[in-house]
Parts: structure tokens; sequence; C-alpha cells
């Protein structure tokens, strides 16, 4: 209740994502998975989130809905003081493609896209038609930036299919950052590297988050990622039952 | 345009879509080539058919003719939408060439042969008055103009030496070749060779033949100089085709009593002639000049038969119409002596009453072009006339004189023509549905295993309209891809299509579709319609369409969490 308060205070964080008492029941035939059973969870500008639980726990699935890619049966999402559920369809598509920038545990790169590519399409799913044909292409140029920055400046021509793992996962946190996102919504991304290259995307995402404000909601259940958060909220039983400020 | 990207990509990366592209290319080349093959020989049939008796003929039902053709002819004259109109006799005779023992049954058509060729194409259909001097202005091309009848004569020899040079080197090779064994596993295939290399023997002579007729043309040319090929044309044709004798007919005959009168025009395909593989004819020497005997049967005004009436003729040309009914059996002589034959003259009656000379049919061409509407414009005005006189003259009534267009006069044989083109490029049509199939099939799989893809694009903001729009994109673009293909390679094909057959079919591996022995027209319709092509490729351009909807609805609609969690 005192963010409410805090709301009005100007030097109080403001409030990005709004998860409100979130349900979501899988019907598979007789058997419903109910998933989340009022989930709630708030993630103020600039902040880094971890989210934790269990496997199965339903936090993909609350990221999911968080991101618009999903909607839940249940209660509200406010991304930015809008309720997602009263917005168009082409704005819940605008907001997928400009506000959230997603990142997943098996990287979703196009496989017949070269690394440029895969991180421009963002840029060209929002451009008109006509700027197709022509060479420099929208978002060209922040591509290149980010590229570099993630250490990938020579290896723009290559396909998904020729990169490692932790290679690979830096072109999906390209992408992610293309149309400079208000948040990540990251899917365990460390879950398929090894300790030691999961730290270095860690390092990647701890970076953005500590040089420009990138707010983060990065899902992981592994303790040691969580413990570099800003905050780390668990999910059991379909609800956030504790949300602790992280030690670090 | 992530969308146009996308496809692009797909198309240059997915090896798989080589299939659909194919599937297209084929079908599109095919039903271009069936198409325009047909749609040519259609075409062929009716121009052959028209030229055959102009726009518009007056017909008689009766065998005895119709009277007052000439004012018929003289009012024509009056409308300005007639050009020229001639009247015709056709009756059935018998032909007797006694010295090659050739005796059957032809139509005999009376013509004036200088109006005839204005109406019809008869002028141009004759050899020796038109088509020896236009193939000897065409093989003199090279000469250099301007020339000099002597000029022209140094390069006749030169070319029929050439000529001869090639035909006995031709023939050496042919006797060259080793006698077939029998045991020899290839025995058909040197069979095949042997073959060809008499056909090739066969052109030799064909074209040693033509360049002695061209050096004969220009040995009768005046001494004077030609400025261009369209001079030494005007000297070789002549303006109007005549039956009169030339003066070398006399060469054949002992005296000059011996001669007949008049000449007469046969058909090319009567007999007398041999047609090679190629279409080219083979005129024996003496056919010529010989005389000929033509017998015709007279009908009476009352429908009963007369004394029939025996003449003999010089044959002084042959006349290829190119509609095979026709040349296979018609006789062309001199109207005014048709028309004695056919006792269809002007007689004077006892009772001093005159009675008028007849014709079978007058035919009519029009001014100007010769659009449909134009032409059934010009019918109804000629039906006018001919009704204003049949009020005149009530004994023209009984003639049961009808006035129709040349479309009409032959519509049966052409819509069977027509209908049986409508009807290939349909069944065709239909087959190519499968083509719709296979890419459905090819895109299915796509969208199955881009399923994750579709995910990825949704959850970067792309709209279902927006995957929907790509995979229909897809589809085009792969049928786009196909059909371009085909219609270059249709239209190739078609272009080529007598090379291709002769040269590949049929010497390579002696296969003859198209036999010119048989068919009436000596080359394969290569004649494009461009707007049939177009239609075939937009309906293969919207196939890939169809064939991507499904795929592309199922796209649109996949939950972008369950295709994110497929693996
Ligand atoms: N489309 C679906 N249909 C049915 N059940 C589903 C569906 N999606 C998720 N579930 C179920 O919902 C529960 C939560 O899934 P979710 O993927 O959110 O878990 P998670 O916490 O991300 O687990 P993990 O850590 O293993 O990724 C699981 O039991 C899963 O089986
Ligand atoms: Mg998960």
């Amino acid at each position: 209740m005192n963010n409410v308060q805090s709301n009005t205070d100007s030097s109080a964080p403001k409030p990005l994502l709004e998860l409100n008492n979130i349900n979501k029941t899988f019907r598979l035939g007789p058997a419903d998975v109910r998933v989340l059973t009022g989930a709630g969870l708030t993630v103020y500008e600039g902040e880094f989130v971890a989210l934790v639980g269990a496997s199965g726990s339903g936090k993909s699935t609350l990221l999911h809905i968080a991101g618009a890619l999903e909607s839940a049966d249940e209660g509200s999402v406010m991304f930015q003081g809008q309720d997602l559920s009263r917005m168009s369809r082409r704005s819940r598509h605008r907001l997928r493609n400009h506000s959230f920038g997603f990142v997943f545990q098996l990287y979703h790169l196009l496989p017949e896209l070269s690394v440029l590519e895969n991180v421009l399409l963002p840029a060209m799913v929002c451009a008109p038609w006509y700027k197709a044909c022509i060479r420099a292409r929208p978002g060209k140029r922040r591509a290149l930036e980010l590229l570099e920055q993630l250490g990938l400046k020579d290896r723009l021509r290559h396909r998904p299919s020729q990169l490692s793992g932790g290679e690979r996962q830096r072109v999906a946190i390209a992408r992610a950052l293309i149309n400079e996102p208000a948040l990540v919504l990251a899917d365990e991304p460390t879950g398929n590297l090894d300790p030691k290259t999961g730290q270095t995307i860690l390092d990647v995402l701890r970076g953005l988050h500590k040089g420009s404000g990138q707010s983060i909601l990065l899902v992981t259940h592994d303790v040691n990622i969580a413990a570099q958060a800003d905050r780390v909220v668990t999910l059991r039983d379909g609800k956030i039952v504790d949300s602790t400020p992280s030690v670090s | 345009m992530y969308k146009i990207f996308l496809c692009f990509r797909y198309l240059t990366r997915k090896g798989i879509v080589l299939f659909p592209v194919l599937a297209v290319w084929l079908c599109v080349m095919m039903l271009i080539i069936v198409n325009s093959i047909m749609t040519g020989f259609v075409n062929r049939v009716r121009d052959a058919g028209r030229s055959l008796m102009g726009d518009v003929v007056i017909q008689s039902d009766s065998m005895a003719g119709f009277p007052y053709y000439r004012q018929i002819q003289k009012q024509l004259a009056l409308l300005p939408q007639i050009k020229a109109s001639t009247p015709v006799i056709s009756g059935y005779g018998l032909f007797n060439l006694p010295e090659f023992q050739v005796n059957t049954g032809v139509q005999v058509m009376g013509v004036e042969a200088d109006s005839e060729s204005k109406v019809s194409s008869f002028g141009s259909s004759l050899f020796w008055q038109y088509k020896a001097p236009m193939q000897a202005v065409q093989d003199l091309r090279g000469v250099g103009f301007p020339a000099s009848r002597k000029k022209l004569l140094a390069y006749a020899q030169k070319r029929l030496l050439a000529a001869a040079k090639v035909e006995h080197a031709r023939q050496q090779a042919f006797a060259d070749l080793k006698p077939v064994s029998s045991h020899a596993w290839f025995a058909s295939i040197r069979q095949h060779w042997q073959v060809i290399a008499h056909e090739d023997y066969q052109q030799a002579v064909y074209k040693e033949n033509r360049a002695d007729r061209d050096l004969r043309m220009v040995q009768a040319l005046p001494n004077r100089s030609f400025v261009n090929a369209a001079a030494l044309r005007k000297a070789m044709v002549p303006l109007a085709p005549t039956f009169v004798p030339p003066p070398q007919a006399a060469n054949r005959y002992m005296t000059a009593s011996d001669e007949p009168k008049s000449g007469c025009v046969i058909g090319v395909d009567l007999g007398l002639y041999k047609r090679d593989r190629f279409g080219h004819y083979h005129r024996p020497p003496g056919v010529r000049f010989s005389p000929v005997i033509i017998t015709m049967v007279p009908v009476t005004i009352k429908a009963t038969l007369a004394q029939p009436q025996s003449r003999r003729f010089v044959i002084v040309d042959d006349s290829r119409t190119r509609v095979y009914a026709v040349d296979s059996k018609t006789v062309y002589i001199p109207f005014h002596v048709a028309q004695k034959m056919a006792f269809m003259q002007q007689q004077d009656l006892l009772d001093g009453g005159v009675r008028p000379g007849r014709c079978s049919e007058i035919q009519v061409l029009v001014r100007h072009d010769s659009s449909e509407v134009n032409i059934l414009a010009a019918r109804k005005a000629i039906a006018h006339v001919v009704h204003q006189l049949e009020l005149l003259h009530p004994q023209m009534e009984i003639a049961g004189i009808r006035v129709r267009t040349w479309d009409q006069v032959q519509a049966e044989y052409i819509r069977a023509v027509d209908n049986e083109r409508n009807m290939i490029t349909f069944l065709l049509g239909l087959m190519s549905l499968v083509v719709v199939i296979v890419i459905f099939l090819i895109f299915y799989m796509l969208v199955r295993d881009k399923t994750r893809d579709i995910g990825i694009i949704k959850a970067i903001g792309g709209s279902e309209e927006g995957l929907g729009v790509i995979f229909i994109l897809y589809g085009m673009l792969i049928s786009s891809a196909g059909a371009i293909l085909g219609l270059f390679t249709g239209v190739w094909f078609v272009r080529n299509d007598n090379w291709i057959h002769d040269h590949i079919l049929w010497r390579i591996f002696g296969i003859s579709i198209w036999n010119r022995k048989i068919y009436v027209f000596s080359k394969i319709p290569d004649q494009i319609d461009p707007h049939a092509v177009m239609w075939i490729v937009i309906f293969a351009i919207l196939a890939g369409l169809l064939g991507a909807l499904i795929p592309a609805i199922i796209a649109a609609r996949q939950d972008p969490v369950e295709a994110l969690r497929y693996e």
C-alpha cells in the first residue's frame, strides 16, 4: 500500500509492470492444471528482478502473461499504467515489439537468417514495407553497436548454427535490445549454458542494468544467478510468496 | 517489410521450395505449349478457310446456280463497304490426265482469275505464278542490289553450283553408309541414320531443283537493272494470275492445234506430287503443261442431268490453299469456260427471250479491316441488295440464295476444332490442380517445420496477419518464379517447336509427331497468344496462393507460446 503513496513522490521508483491477482488454469481434458492462483508482482522502472521457483511452478507462464504472449484467466496486467487486457490486438503487437525484449532459454533464433538479420528482425517488423529494399535497413547502426558491445562484431554473416550456445544467447540479447525495450523478459537465459558461460551472459544483463538502467525480469531456478539481481521473488503454489531484496 | 524479407530468405535458403517451383514451371510450360499450338492450329484453319472465299459468300442452294449475278455485282460495287466481288461456278467433274493415267472425280471451280485473286487468296496460292518467283526473290536476296540481269545470272549460277555440290556430297554420304546387318544390336539405330541420310539427300535435291528454278526465272528476266528486291519481285511476279498458257507451253505439243486453248490450275494435293517429311512438294517434270481432259455434268434448272461436257485443258499451274479438303479435290478453270460446260451461260430462248447467265456463288471482300462487326454489317447490306433484286426477279427466289459470312459457312468445322482446343486446355488446367496440392503439401510441411519460428516472430511483435501474409507471399513468390520460368521456356519452346521437332525429336530420337506428309500445314504452329499466356500465368500465381492459403491460416492462428514450447 505504501507503493501507492510513494507514487506521488517524484523520487520514488515508478511501477513499470504490475501483475495483480493472476489466475491461470490449463485445461487438459478432465484434469485441470491450476498453474497460477492469484500471483501478484510489481517491477519498478530500472529494476532487475529475478523470479525463482521450482520447475513447473509456472514461472514461464507468468512471464508469458507479463509479456502479452498469453492472457490470464483472471487478474490484471498493467504495463506503464495501461491494462493489457483492454488493449487492442494491434497495440499488444506493438507492445511486444517496442516495449518488451524476450530472451529465451533455447535462444530461439531463426536458423535461415544471419546473426545480423536475426538482430534486425524486430526493427524490421515495425518498419514500413517500402524500406525492405533499402540497403541500410532500419536499426542497422544500433544492431552493429549492440553486436560490437556483445563481442560478436565479426560474426555478423554467420548463421546461428555456426555459433556456440553462449554466442547464440548474446545474439538473442542483442535482438531483445534492438528496439530499446522498456523491459527485458528473460526466461532462464542461462539454463542451457555451463556455469561459466551462464555467468558471462548474466554479466551482460547486469551490465545493461547498471549502465543504462535497463529494467529486467529474469526467470531462473539458479540461486547464484538470482542472487545477483536487485530483488528476488519466489513463485510457489501459484503465488508470489516471497519478495526479498537481494544481498548484493 | 520483414514479411518480404523473410519470404526471400525462406525462398533462397530452403531447398524444398524447388519442388513447387518445378511443378509450377512444368505446368505453365505445358499449358503454354499446348494452348499455343492448338490456338495456332485453329487460327490457321480459320485463316485458310477464310482466304478461300473472301469475307461474305452469296450462294445458291440449287446446283443450277442463280441468275443476275452481274447485277448483284454492280449493286455491290456501289456499296461503300465492299472492296471486290467475284462470281464462281462450282460443279462436279471428272479429271483425266492421259499421260499419267490419272482419272479422278474432282470439284471443278470456274473462276475469273484476276477478280478471284482480289477476293480470295487464289492468286497467292499459285505456285508458278506466285510462290516460285517469290522464292526466287527470297533466294536471290544476297546478290547485292542494285543488280543487273547479268549479275543476277552469275549469282544464280553460283548458287546452283553450290547446291549441286551439296547434293553430290549428300548422295555420296548416303551411298557410303554401310548396309544394315540384321544381327547388329543397333540395327534400328543404323536404319534411322540411313533414313536421315536419305532425307538429307532429298533435301539437297530439293534445294538444287529450287536453285535451278531460280536460275530459269532469272533467265526469263528482261535485260535491265533492278534497284532492290522489291523491283525484282515486280519483274518476276505477274501482276494478275491468268489461265492463259505461257509461250513455253507450246514446246510440249507437236502442232499448235494440239495445244488446248485454255489452261487449268490443279489442286496441289490432287495426288500428282510427292510431299516429303519437311512439307516440300516434289513436282515431277512434265506435269506442268501436260494436257488434261475435264468432263462436267451440267445440271439443268429443272434439276435433271444434261449431256456431259468434255474439254481439253493444259495445266498451267497448281494451287495450294492449305486446306487439304480443297487442295486434294479441286481443279480451277476459267469462269466463262466453266459456265458453258455447266450450261449456265446466257441463252437465247426460242420465244425470242433471253435466259440470263448464272453462277454458283459470289464471293465478296469487305473493305477496310475484317473485324467481325464489319463483316456482319456488310453481310446485312449484301443481303439487302440480294433481296431487292429478288423482288425484281421472282425467278431468283427459286434458287434459294443465301448470304453468309465466311465464319458462318465453315462454322461447324471451326467450332469443332475450337471446342477441342478449349477442352484440352481445360483438362490440362484441371490436371494443373495437382500443382495446388503440391504447394499445399509442401507448405503444410513448411509451416510445421517453422512452428518455432512462427512463435518467435509473434514474440517479437509480428501479428497474425503478418504471418499469414508471409506464407501467402511465399506461395505467390514460388508460383511466380515457376510461372516466369514456365513462361520463358514455354515461349521459347513454342517459338522453336519446328526446330526442336526436326532436330532433336526426329534426328536424335527418331520421333516424328508432326508429319508434314499428312498435315495440312507444313509447320507446327508457333504463334503465341499473349492473352492466353497471360491468363495461364495469372492462374499459376493464383494456384500458388490457393495452395499456400490454408497453411498460411494455420501459421497465423498458431499460439505463440505453444509454438515456442515446440521442439
Ligand atoms: N499449454 C499448456 N497446456 C497444459 N499445461 C501447460 C501448458 N503450458 C504449461 N503447462 C503446465 O503449466 C505448468 C507450469 O509451466 P511453466 O512452463 O510455466 O513452468 P516453469 O516454472 O517455467 O517450469 P521450468 O522451470 O521447468 O521451466 C507446468 O506443470 C506445465 O505442465
Ligand atoms: Mg520455464
